[in-house]
This record gives structure tokens, C-alpha cells and sequence, in this order.
């Protein structure tokens, strides 16, 4: 759909201001009952999802133009989709997360994108990979595993490591640890090496579509050729790509996250815990395995009017409302190991307060991104656990970055590493 | 003028700092953009534009905010959630005053009941402080998502909870004020103490000049603080919250009971809310659900509580005997929680509210009797967070008839009229079809009972020119179906007539009953706003009392 196309959609906004909050069924205190990280950092309303709707129909009224302050609007947004998830508590026919990103679409093909993105999508582009880093070292962080690789030898699993994972040294024993946990249970998984690409959705987010459909068909391509039916991912900006982004260009793979076949494998009595971790923990719900970890549903609709104004679809459109998102994996894994204990925090599953580190934020806005890093830091202190849990790349990395630069006290793990403490 | 004189911008820059005033077109779209706007100016979503909008972070910025305004013959208009018409600037030349940061609680003073709160305070927080304590605060209809201060000081403010908390007048208390003309005024107890418990002062109540019945909704400075009653909580600390999005429910203990009270007629049903105000029972009494229309009401909450339903289930669902009996039992209904400080009290308010369904032929609805039901409808009600499904049908309602009255006028007057030009409207399509009876209503919207209102709810399109049109031809009869029988004016009247080019003063061409109000508010604008740089959303008339 074109931006146009939504036209209608964004003169629809009620200006409620749910999209600033988490739903408010769910309100526990004054402190964390925010939800949207972009208002609460830039205080002005253009920087809520309602405010951004308003936006778009200025700009598509002509009464706003793309000036450097419009920039900012469009591109101070984490693209966390928690505007989505309040919306849509009592809204049926709004779509606020899909209008920011055709925003970003239509700024891209006027070249109004951030020169901090420009740089990344031009190392994209050279090397296969957002972290500006030669494609050469992809496979460099399984080194020693004894993992097969898919495109040499016949595998039914393929673990896809992402770009962090791939280049991030310091975050180098996640995917080395799910890895070989997954091939002492047995499963006959490999890797694509340097072979591997970009999943494409980051830059997506920041508003460059041709990349996710180049890197969406190459990879599904050569899963094709390689013959694996499942992909496994311990980054959920990756598994979000695969799952919900993926299949609408043609992939028919199965998709997990980690998580959920290590939860999987616990069932299946393939991990057994022997040690006892005396440790209480919270766990954040990274948002691209959370509320933007949901299915994609294939639709081809369109819109009808029932008695005379009622807004419905022909067919009834998919509801991406954030339920359907992996929340009982990682918690049922951490519930299962000896001796941790979980502790929420206030915002928790669909309405987990963002780690900052998503929407091309980090890359242009750092102090924006390292701000919402210690909120939520802050929000996992007032539940007085020692570590702070998470399952996403990009969420350890900004969490461990705040943690340092603040000088908290609290550990930043990720939850396969727990796992393996436990085995 | 087009922009702010340079110097101007400069001065107020020194005031907020230049992270927090912003000239920025999209921005400044994006305060112009309000719910309903599209019925007065043309079907445009866009109020007009501000020159600047600000962010002040103290009341020290707001007051020197305004007296830069009436240095500079500037106006000003001050939100602080910014919900609805009366929050964004009606006229040019104007600076907006978001006030959002200045968000916090300052005080809750538990053996007192009461908090302290600034503009961006909204219920469901304050709420959720409060309940910590054992208290809880009053929400307006508006819901979860309403400035406690802006309800209090600036608007309306009825909701559920009034008959027991009481409405935003009576639970306003102390206020601190920065007036028209710079000068912070702090009104009742805390004009002679430190202290914030009470809102009537020595000499005249400021209270009826500061907010009067509707108001002065921005257009009379700018209220930086203020004090409000809270009531008693019998619950948990937290309310637990179960289930996925949005199917949302809580499981609170044995002391609440949630039911809907439908009756066989509006004379019943009016009989039985004068014997509910003298039985003093019920924590929360409302007739919300019914705001979905009486021929969809059943079939919406079927939707909004099992997943395997959506809109474009409405007339599947109705076709089903189970939801047309409890479409037929809901019609003239309202919904009440019951919260007993004791088993003991619900027991005997349980009996009451029994004693009254018999004399008055009134039965709980069934279907509403299911634990899943109650669970829902008691975390809808006590937290009031579901009020975007306001929006659910079209994108866009107005409220009409919202008349206060005794229940026996609203049922026998009101309610016949507003249903018969709600089902004219509905019948061209312009206008959702819901039924013609789409009333919600405060069952009694002062602590105590004893008055009633009805508002009714017309949905349409606000992306589609025809469904505006016609939304604002239902609106103008509604509104002229009052005048011509007397009846007070309405907030119904703002999406029809407040912002006609130039209009300040809104009711010249329209000779509503009760005039002198307005009369006498223009005394009080002129009095202590002589520079006139508080906006238009102060109803005023031209004329002066007699």
C-alpha cells in the first residue's frame, strides 16, 4: 500500500492518547505506566503515534513538508509497536505501526533518510550485514563448534546468528551456546557461515523495503537449496523477519526462536538441569518476539461499511494486537531451572517497555536510545532481581551499554546463558 | 500574523528553553489535529494552527508564559491531555501550552483522602497510587486516560463513580491558578495555609468563578496544581489483571458484585434511580454499555469478550436467540458495582438493590450474571479503560443531549426526543445504525444521586465527507431540537458552532435558554482578563446581564 492509502486510516485517529500509555487495564503505578519511550524522550505530541498520524495527514495535506524537524518526527520512533498494541485495545480498523512505516518508506524514496542510516544501509549493501563489518568474519563467532554448515552438509535445522550475534564479540557465547546446546539434544542443526546474510529487517524499520525483499529471497532461496526445514534464531529482530515479514515473500519455512525450542527440548526431556542457580531474575520481553513476534497471516481484503458507518473488512482483516507474540516460552524456560526466581516488572509482555534499541534509534538518536535502556533498567532495579534477562541481541547489547555507562549493578544475560549455567 | 515576531519567540525561548518550543509545522499540525474537528471546519481534522507550541516544565513558566502573552498581546491556550475540541486552540494567533511535563503526584494524603496532583496527572495513575492506600478517585467519563486536574478545573466531569464519589466540582479542592493576567491565585484552604483539604475559602467560592458548571476549558489561565477529594477503596492494592489483550478481566474479592439492571420501561427505570439514591448503595452506576446502541450492545460484548468474534460479526451475532434475548433485557438498563466495606454492607446492598428491582419490576440481565461477564464488566467500570471503544464503529462520535435533569424529566422528556432524531439520522446512513437509543448516562452524576443525564452517541466516519455532513446535520437538529423546547445548552453545541471564522463569542446568532450565564461570564472574562489573551474556549455572550 501506498501511503496514500492510508489516508483515511490516519484522519480516523480519535487523538485518545491510549498509543502514550501501556493499556490501561493493566496500570500498576504512576512510575511505569508509560508506555511510548518517542513522547516520553521528545515530549512534543508529534512524537506519539497520534501525533505522528497527524503528522502524515499534514504531510499528505501539503501543510507540512519534509524539514529537518519532520525528520526527527518520523525518525525518533523505535518502531517498538507498544502505540500499536494500545490502540488497538479498542480500535478495530487502525493500524498506527503500519502508517509509521510507510512513512519511513516514502521518506526513503524521497531521500529524506538519516545520514546515520545512509552509512549502514551502504555497509549493508557492500557487506550483508548492519554492523559495517567485512562480510569475510560472518561465521567467525562459531569457530571451534564442530557445527555443520548447511550449504556443505545435509541438516533439518539451520541456526541463523544475525548480525550482532555474527560480528559482537562480546555477545559471542549466546548463539555459541545455542548452538551447542541444540546439538547435544540432538538436533541436527548448522549454521550458513559466512554464507549468512542480513534478515533485511532492521533497515526495514528504518524504512528501506528493497533490502528486506533482496535479503528475504536470497535467504529464503538458499534455505531452499541447503533443504532445512526449520530455522531457529536467538535474535528476535531476525525472528520477527522470518516470521511475520518472510512468509508474505514466499517463505514456507518453520520458524522458532530459540526459546522456544529450548522449551521445547526441556519438555521433550532432551535438557536436563542438574545445578541449582540460587538467583531471582526479570525477565524483558524483547518487542520483536513479544507483541511483533506474531505470525503472519496471509489477507487480500478490503474495506466495507456495515450498518451505514461501521469500518469492517471483507475479509475480517488479521489482528496483529500483540497477543499472539512469544511470552510463555522464555518464562516457562526460566520457571524451569533450579532456583531462579522470576520477578515482573510492570510492563511486561505486550506492553514491555522497549529496550531502545530499535527503528534505526540507536544509530541516530544514541542518547534517545540509551535513555530508554535505563528506563527499563531502572524498571528491572524496582523489582529488586540481580540480572535482567532478555532474548534479542539488540536488547542485551543496549541494556549492557546502559548498565555500564550508569554504573548499575545489576547483570545483563541473555536466557540460553542461564540455561547453560544450569546444565 | 503568520509566525511569532522573532522577538517574541526569543522571549518565550528564555522561558522554556529551546528544547521545549517548537514552530515546527507538523508539530504544530499535530495539536491542531483534534477528535471532531472535522464538523466545524469543513470536514478538515485540523483546529487552527498554533503560532508555537511550548512545553512549560513549572508553574514559575506558565506564569511567565502569560504574562509574556499579555505583554505581547498574545493568546494563549493551555491542555493538559488534550482530549477533544475544547483542548486545542480555536482561534489564530494563539501559542499552545502542553503541559505534559508536569506529571506529577505530589501528594497523597491518606488520613485526609486526598491528592495533590499537576495537569498531566491522568486517573488511571493517580488511581493506581491511590489504591495503594485504600482510596480511590473519582474518573470522569472520559476514562482511564483523563487529566484529573483538567477534568476538575476545566470541564464537565461526570463519570460512573460520581453517585459515590461524586462529580469533578465536588471533588475538586484547593487549586493553584495562574490567572489571565499573571498573577497566581491559590483558592481555598491553601490561600490562608500550606494545606490543600478543602476547596471553598474565605468570601466568595473562586470555585464558581474559576470552572463555573461547564468550565472556562483553557480560555481563563491556566490551573498548575490542584487538590482532589479521594474515596474510600475496599479492594486489593493492585487490581489483579488476567487474560490476554484485550480481553482483559480482573478477579477482585467477594465484597464486589457487578450487575446489569435492566427494566420494562423508562417510568421504571426512573422510579428506580430515585430509590437508588435513597438507598445509598452502589460504587459505580452508569448505563456505558448501551453507548454501543441498543440493538448492537449484546452483540459487542460478545465481541469484546470472546476472541472468536469481530465487527464484521455484528449481524451473524444477532441473529443468534441468546443474543436477542439479552439485546430485549438490555434495553433500558444500566450497569452497577456493588463494593461492600464488609460482607455484611454488600450483603444489605445486594437486599436493597433486590427490594427495588421488585418494586419496580426490574431483573439483573442473565447473560450479565456470568462470572467472565462480571470480571469483565467490573474491570471496565472501576478502571474505566476501555474508553477508546467509543471510537469502535466509525472512528468518530459526538455526544448530544448531554442534559442534566431529575430522572424522571430525562426519561420522559429527553430521552423520546433523542431517540426519535438519532433514528431519523440513523435511517439516511450517514450515521452508524446502532438503534436509536445510544444514551449513556451517569446514573447519577453528583455524589448522592439525585440528577441524571443522558448523552447521546452518533457515530460516523470522519475520513468520509458524506458520513461528516451528515453527522453534522444529526448534530444541528439535535442541538435545535433542545433550544426549541428550553432546554440548557450542551457541550453538543461545540462541534456545531464554536469555531466559525472569528467567533469568540459563540452564541450570538443562537438565543439559548439560561443566557445570563454567559452574560455573566463575559463579566467574569472582562474582569480578570482584560487583555483578553485567554482563548476563546470561554463561553461568553456579548451582551451584558441586566
Amino acid at each position: 500500500m501506498a501511503l496514500e492509502d492510508y489516508k483515511n486510516m490516519v484522519a480516523r485517529c480519535a487523538r485518545c492518547s491510549y498509543c502514550k500509555w501501556i493499556p490501561f487495564a493493566n496500570v500498576q503505578n504512576w512510575r511505569f505506566a508509560k508506555g511510548c519511550p518517542s513522547v516520553e524522550y521528545n515530549k512534543f505530541q508529534s512524537f506519539a503515534a497520534g501525533g505522528r498520524l497527524a503528522a502524515t495527514l499534514s504531510f499528505l495535506e501539503g501543510r507540512s513538508s519534509c524539514t529537518e524537524g519532520f525528520q526527527k518526527i518520523v525518525y525518533s520512533c523505535l518502531m517498538d509497536g507498544m502505540c500499536d498494541v494500545a490502540c488497538k485495545v479498542g480500535r478495530y480498523n487502525m493500524e498506527p505501526l503500519e502508517v509509521m512505516r510507510e512513512l519511513r518508506y516514502r521518506m526513503v524514496e524521497l531521500g529524506q533518510y538519516m545520514p546515520e542510516h545512509a552509512i549502514l544501509v551502504d555497509s549493508l549493501r557492500q557487506n550483508d550485514n548492519t554492523m559495517c563489518e567485512p562480510k569475510a568474519n560472518r561465521g567467525q563467532w562459531a569457530e571451534g563448534l564442530d557445527v555443520k554448515n548447511v550449504t556443505a552438509e545435509q541438516c533439518d535445522v539451520v541456526f541463523h546468528a544475525g548480525c550482532r550475534y555474527s560480528y559482537d564479540k562480546d555477545l559471542w557465547n549466546v548463539p555459541r551456546t545455542a548452538v551447542s546446546l541444540l546439538k547435544k539434544a540432538g538436533v541436527n542443526i548448522g549454521i550458513m557461515g559466512k554464507d549468512e546474510t542480513c534478515c533485511g529487517g532492521r533497515v526495514n524499520d528504518m524504512g528501506f523495503a528493497g533490502e528486506l525483499t533482496k535479503y528475504a529471497e536470497s535467504t529464503i532461496q538458499a534455505w531452499k537449496s541447503a533443504g532445512v526445514k526449520e530455522v531457529v534464531t536467538s535474535c528476535a529482530d531476525c525472528f520477527h523477519s522470518f516470521i511475520r515479514l518472510y512468509p508474505a515473500l514466499g517463505s514456507k519455512i518453520k520458524v522458532y526462536h530459540t526459546v522456544e525450542y529450548i522449551e521445547k527440548l526441556i519438555k521433550e526431556g532432551k535438557i536436563k538441569f542438574s545445578k541449582e542457580i540460587p538467583m531471582t531474575v526479570t525477565y524483558h520481553d524483547p518487542c520483536h518476539l513479544g507483541r511483533r513476534g506474531e505470525s503472519y497471516i496471509p489477507w487480500n481484503g478490503k474495506e466495507i461499511k456495515m450498518r451505514g458507518q461501521i469500518i469492517c473488512y471483507d475479509p475480517p482483516k488479521p489482528r496483529y494486537s500483540g497477543s499472539r507474540g512469544v511470552y510463555e516460552a522464555p518464562r516457562n524456560v526460566l520457571k524451569s531451572i533450579p532456583g531462579v526466581e522470576l520477578i515482573e516488572m510492570t510492563r511486561i509482555r505486550e506492553y514491555a517497555w522497549c529496550c531502545g534499541a530499535g527503528g534505526g534509534v540507536p544509530e541516530a538518536y544514541p542518547d534517545f536510545s540509551s535513555w530508554v535502556a535505563g528506563e527499563r533498567i531502572a524498571e528491572a532495579n524496582s523489582t529488586g532481581a540481580n540480572m535482567l534477562v532478555t532474548a534479542c541481541s539488540r536488547c542485551e547489547r543496549n541494556f549492557k551499554d546502559a548498565v555500564e555507562k550508569n554504573h548499575e549493578k545489576i547483570k545483563v544475560m541473555d536466557i540460553v546463558e542461564l540455561v547453560q549455567q544450569a546444565i | 500574523m503568520e509566525t511569532l515576531p522573532r522577538d517574541i519567540y526569543r522571549a518565550l525561548e528564555d522561558i522554556v528553553g529551546p528544547d521545549y518550543i517548537t514552530e515546527e509545522p507538523a508539530t504544530l499540525d499535530s495539536y491542531a489535529y483534534q477528535l471532531d474537528a472535522e464538523t466545524s471546519r469543513g470536514g478538515s481534522k485540523f483546529l487552527p494552527r498554533p503560532l508555537a507550541a511550548l512545553l512549560p516544565g513549572s508553574t514559575e513558566d506558565v506564569q511567565a508564559i502569560v504574562r509574556a502573552c499579555n505583554r505581547f498581546k498574545l493568546k494563549y491556550k493551555a491542555y493538559s491531555t488534550g482530549w477533544g475540541v475544547q483542548s486545542s486552540t480555536r482561534g489564530e494567533d494563539t501559542i499552545q501550552l502542553d503541559l505534559r511535563r508536569m506529571d506529577h503526584i505530589l501528594e497523597i494524603d491518606e488520613k485526609n483522602m486526598y491528592a495533590v496532583v499537576e495537569p498531566y496527572v491522568i486517573a488511571s495513575t493517580l488511581q493506581a497510587e491511590a489504591m495503594k492506600h485504600g482510596l480511590n478517585c473519582h474518573i470522569i467519563g472520559a476514562g482511564a486516560s483523563h487529566s484529573v486536574l483538567a477534568a476538575a478545573t476545566s470541564f464537565m466531569g461526570t463519570g460512573p463513580d460520581a453517585i459515590y464519589m461524586g462529580w469533578s466540582p465536588q471533588t475538586m479542592l484547593a487549586l493553584e491558578w495562574v490567572m489571565p493576567n499573571g498573577e497566581i491565585m491559590r483558592t481555598g484552604s491553601l490561600s490562608t495555609s500550606k494545606n490543600w483539604f478543602c476547596g471553598e475559602g474565605p468570601g466568595p467560592s473562586i470555585r464558581g468563578i474559576s470552572r463555573g458548571f461547564m468550565g472556562a476549558q483553557g480560555g481563563l489561565g491556566v490551573f498548575t496544581k490542584c487538590a482532589v477529594k479521594l474515596s474510600a477503596w475496599p479492594g486489593p492494592k493492585v487490581m489483579p489483571i488476567e487474560g490476554q489483550i484485550p480481553y482483559y478481566i480482573t478477579s477482585l474479592p467477594d465484597n464486589f458484585k457487578s450487575h446489569t439492571i435492566g427494566f420494562p420501561s423508562w417510568k421504571a427505570y426512573a422510579d428506580a434511580l430515585f430509590k437508588l439514591y435513597d438507598a445509598e448503595i452502589g460504587y459505580i452506576l452508569h448505563r456505558q454499555f448501551n453507548m454501543w446502541g441498543d440493538e448492537l450492545q449484546a452483540a459487542i460484548l460478545k465481541i469484546r469478550t470472546d476472541s472468536s468474534y469481530s465487527l464484521e460479526d455484528i449481524d451473524r451475532l444477532l441473529e443468534k436467540p441468546e443474543i436477542q434475548k439479552q439485546t430485549e433485557e438490555m434495553r433500558i438498563s444500566f450497569q452497577v458495582i456493588l463494593a461492600g466495606q464488609s460482607m455484611a454492607d454488600l450483603n444489605f446492598q445486594e437486599r436493597a438493590l433486590d427490594e427495588i428491582l421488585a418494586e419496580t419490576g426490574g431483573w439483573k440481565v442473565a447473560a450479565m450474571e456470568d462470572p467472565l461477564m462480571q470480571k469483565w464488566t467490573m474491570l471496565y467500570l472501576l478502571k474505566l479503560c476501555y474508553k477508546s471503544l467509543n471510537f469502535i464503529y466509525g472512528g468518530c462520535y459526538a455526544g448530544t443531549y448531554s442534559i442534566k435533569g431529575n430522572p424522571d424529566w430525562v426519561t420522559s422528556a429527553v430521552v423520546p426526543v433523542a431517540k426519535q432524531v438519532m433514528g431519523e439520522h440513523q435511517k439516511k446512513g450517514m450515521i452508524a445504525d446502532t438503534g436509536c437509543d445510544a444514551m449513556m448516562s451517569s446514573i447519577s452524576d453528583i455524589g448522592g444521586g439525585g440528577r441524571t443525564w443522558m448523552e447521546q452517541f452518533s457515530f460516523y466516519d470522519p475520513a468520509d465527507k458524506k458520513s461528516i455532513e451528515g453527522a453534522l446535520e444529526y448534530l444541528k437538529a439535535a442541538v435545535e431540537s433542545s433550544r426549541v423546547r428550553g432546554w440548557p445548552r450542551s457541550y453538543d453545541t461545540d462541534y456545531v458552532e464554536a469555531f466559525g471564522p472569528g467567533r469568540v463569542n459563540r452564541l450570538n446568532n443562537m438565543p439559548y435558554p439560561q443566557r445570563a450565564i454567559l452574560q455573566w461570564q463575559r463579566k467574569i472574562k472582562e474582569a480578570i482578563d482584560p487583555n483578553n489573551t485567554g482563548e476563546g474556549s470561554y463561553s461568553t455572550s456579548e451582551d451584558s446581564p441586566k
